[in-house]
C-alpha cells in the first residue's frame, strides 16, 4: 500500500494533491447543483467561454496573469450566459455557437506566441504537477468563494432545482440566485483548468454528482458522497500516475489521470448500482 | 363576515386586470378578502381562476385598477410593485394548478415541505426545531406523516398533491391560494382538506381556492367569486350559486347547468 502514501511525501505531489482535494470539495457541492439543476450544458459552455480569459492573461502576465484573465473571464461569461439563457430567446445553439467563438479566439491568442504548442498544451491538459505554493492558494482561495456563494443560497438552490416555479411562488429571486450558481460554476472552471485543464474540467464538475447520485437517495447524502468520491479519484489517480512514471517508466499526464481514475470510478460504481438494482429487483 | 370587517382586508381588488401581455386574461374583478374568510373561485376552462391567483402572487402583472395585498399597493402603476410582490410572497402560501416535477429529484416528502420554511431562514442557517415542528403539522393535517421519508417521486398524484399542500402549510401563510386542490383527491382525503382549510380560517387564514365543485364551495367558503374572464357575480355563497349566475359564467363554455348540478340535496353548511 505504499505507492498509496509515499509519492505525497514529495512536496509536488502533496500540492497537487492539495489543490485536487480543494476541487473536490467545490465538485461535491457546486457539481450536485449542476447535477440536480442539469445544467450540464451551460458548464460546458463557461469552459468553453473561459479559455480566452485563460489564454489572454497567460499572454499578458505569464502564470500570475493566467488567473486573472480566467476570473475576470468567468465572472463576465456566466453573468452573460444567465443573462441570455433567462431571457429565454437564445437556443441552445446560439448559446453553443457564442460560445465555441469565445474558446477559438482563445486560441488565436495563443497561437501568436512564439511557443504555440507548448503552451496551449499546458492550457487545455493543465500543470498539476508544476503548481507552485502560491497556485495552491489562490485555488484554495477561488475554490472558498465558490463554496461560501453557494452555502449561502444552499436553500434557495435547491427548492429551485427541485421546484423552479414553486421557488419563485415562494419569493426566491431566479436571478440572483442562478448568477450565484453560474459564477460558482465559473470559478470552479477557473480553479480546475488550472489543474487538469480546461479539456478535462468538465469531468471535475459532473463526475462527482453523477456518482453520488448512483450511490445515494438523500439529498443530505449528494454532497458528501461527491465531494469524497472526487477526492478518492484525485487520491488514487495522482498515485497511480506516479507509480507508472517511477516504477514503469510511463509518463502519464498527471491531470489525465486522475481524470481517468474518476470516470473508472464512475463506472464501477455504474455497474455495482446495476448490479445491485437487478438483485432488488429479482430479489 | 365572520372576522371583524373593521379589519383592514388581506386582499382588496378594485376593478383589476390581469395579463400575459396581451389584452388581459381577467378582467373587473373587484372583491376584499379578510382575514379567516375563504373565497371560491367559480367558472368554466379558461375563465381566469389560475390567472386571478398568480396575479395576487405578482407572477403576472396587474394591468388595470386598484389591488392591495397586505396593505401595499401593487396594481398597475404602482411603485416597486415587483419588489412587493416578492416580499409579499412570504406571507403567501400557493399551491399550483399542476406541476411536472422531476420523479427522479432525491427529496423526501418532509424535505419538500420543509421547502416552505426556506424563505423564512435567515442567512446561512439551516432549518430549526421551529421549522421541523411547522413540517410535522403541515404534514400531519395533510394526512401524510406515515409517508414523511418516503421519496416524493415515490408518491401517488394525490399525495404528491398533498405534499405540496403541505409545503404551502409549512410556511404558515396568512393568505393561501390553492389552484383545484381537490383535484384527484379521494372521498376521505377530500373530507379532510374540508376540515383543515376550516380549521385554517379559525385561525385567520385567508383563503382564495379555484375549484369546480361548487359543493365544496358550500361546504367551506364564505363568497363566491364567479368567473368568466371577467367577474361575473361576487358575493355571500349562497347569493351567488343561483342558476342564473352560474348558467351566466357558463354560457359559452357549452357546460349545461340545471337544478340538478348547483343544487345538492340535503346539505347543511357552517360551523
Ligand atoms: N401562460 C399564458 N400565456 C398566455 N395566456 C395564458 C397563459 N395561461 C393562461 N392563459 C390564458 O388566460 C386565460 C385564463 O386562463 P386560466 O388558466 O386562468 O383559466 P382557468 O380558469 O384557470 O381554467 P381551468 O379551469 O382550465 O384551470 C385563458 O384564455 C388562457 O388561454
Ligand atoms: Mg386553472
Amino acid at each position: 500500500m505504499q505507492w498509496l502514501i509515499e509519492p505525497f511525501a514529495l512536496p509536488f505531489m502533496a500540492r497537487a494533491l492539495g489543490v485536487l482535494l480543494a476541487l473536490a470539495v467545490v465538485a461535491g457541492l457546486v457539481g450536485v447543483l449542476v447535477n440536480l439543476r442539469g445544467l450540464e450544458f451551460i458548464s460546458d459552455g463557461l469552459t468553453h467561454a473561459v479559455f480566452p480569459g485563460i489564454a489572454i492573461g497567460f499572454v499578458w502576465g505569464g502564470r500570475d496573469g493566467l488567473f486573472l484573465g480566467a476570473v475576470i473571464t468567468a465572472i463576465a461569461a456566466a453573468a452573460v450566459l444567465t443573462l441570455i439563457t433567462r431571457s429565454g430567446v437564445a437556443s441552445d445553439a446560439a448559446i453553443a455557437i457564442v460560445l465555441t467563438g469565445f474558446f477559438s479566439v482563445g486560441v488565436l491568442v495563443v497561437s501568436r506566441q512564439s511557443d504555440y504548442a507548448g503552451q496551449l498544451d499546458a492550457l487545455l491538459f493543465g500543470r498539476l504537477l508544476t503548481v507552485t505554493d502560491a497556485d495552491l492558494w489562490r485555488t484554495v482561495a477561488v475554490c472558498a468563494v465558490a463554496v461560501v456563494a453557494v452555502l449561502a443560497t444552499l436553500p434557495g438552490q435547491v427548492f429551485r432545482a427541485f421546484d423552479r416555479r414553486g421557488s419563485e411562488a415562494a419569493g426566491f429571486r431566479p436571478l440572483a440566485l442562478d448568477l450565484t450558481l453560474n459564477v460558482a460554476i465559473a470559478l470552479v472552471v477557473v480553479a480546475a483548468s488550472s489543474a487538469v485543464g480546461n479539456l478535462l474540467v468538465l469531468a471535475v464538475l459532473i463526475v462527482p454528482g453523477a456518482v453520488a447520485r448512483l450511490v445515494t437517495l438523500r439529498l443530505g447524502a449528494l454532497f458528501p458522497v461527491a465531494a469524497v468520491a472526487a477526492a478518492l479519484a484525485a487520491w488514487l489517480g495522482l498515485a497511480i500516475g506516479f507509480g507508472a512514471s517511477v516504477g514503469g517508466d510511463v509518463a502519464l499526464p498527471a491531470g489525465s489521470t486522475v481524470v481517468v481514475t474518476l470516470v473508472a470510478l464512475y463506472a464501477v460504481v455504474l455497474v455495482v448500482r446495476l448490479v445491485v438494482d437487478r438483485v432488488r429487483r429479482t430479489a | 363576515m365572520l372576522t371583524g370587517s373593521v379589519e383592514a382586508p388581506v386582499l382588496s381588488l378594485r376593478d383589476a386586470a390581469f395579463s400575459y401581455g396581451g389584452s388581459p386574461a381577467i378582467a373587473g374583478v373587484t372583491i376584499d378578502v379578510h382575514a379567516g374568510e375563504a373565497v371560491a373561485l367559480i367558472g368554466p376552462n379558461g375563465s381566469g381562476k389560475s390567472t386571478l391567483l398568480k396575479g395576487v402572487l405578482g407572477l403576472i402583472p396587474a394591468t388595470a385598477g386598484r389591488f392591495e395585498a397586505f396593505g401595499v399597493p401593487r396594481g398597475a402603476g404602482a411603485p416597486h410593485a415587483e419588489a412587493a410582490a416578492r416580499a409579499s410572497r412570504r406571507s403567501i402560501g400557493y399551491l399550483p394548478q399542476s406541476d411536472e416535477l422531476d420523479p427522479e429529484f432525491p427529496v423526501t416528502l418532509a424535505q419538500v415541505a420543509m421547502m416552505g420554511r426556506y424563505r423564512s431562514l435567515g442567512w446561512m442557517r439551516w432549518p430549526g426545531r421551529a421549522d421541523r415542528e411547522a413540517v410535522r403539522d403541515a404534514l400531519e393535517a395533510v394526512g401524510l406523516s406515515h409517508r414523511a421519508k418516503a421519496r416524493f417521486g415515490s408518491l401517488s398524484g394525490g399525495q404528491q398533491q398533498r405534499g405540496l399542500l403541505a409545503r404551502a402549510l409549512a410556511s404558515a401563510p396568512r393568505l393561501l391560494l390553492l389552484d383545484e386542490p381537490f383535484n384527484g383527491l379521494d372521498q376521505a382525503n377530500r373530507d379532510a382538506l374540508v376540515q383543515t382549510l376550516r380549521t385554517l380560517k379559525r385561525r385567520g387564514v385567508a383563503v382564495l381556492v379555484s375549484t369546480h365543485d361548487l359543493e365544496l364551495a358550500r361546504e367551506v367558503c364564505d363568497t363566491v367569486l364567479l368567473l368568466n374572464g371577467r367577474q361575473v357575480a361576487c358575493g355571500r355563497t349562497e347569493d351567488v350559486l343561483t342558476l342564473p349566475n352560474v348558467q351566466a359564467a357558463f354560457a359559452e363554455s357549452g357546460v349545461e347547468i340545471d337544478e340538478h348540478t348547483l343544487v345538492v340535496p340535503g346539505h347543511h353548511e357552517d360551523h
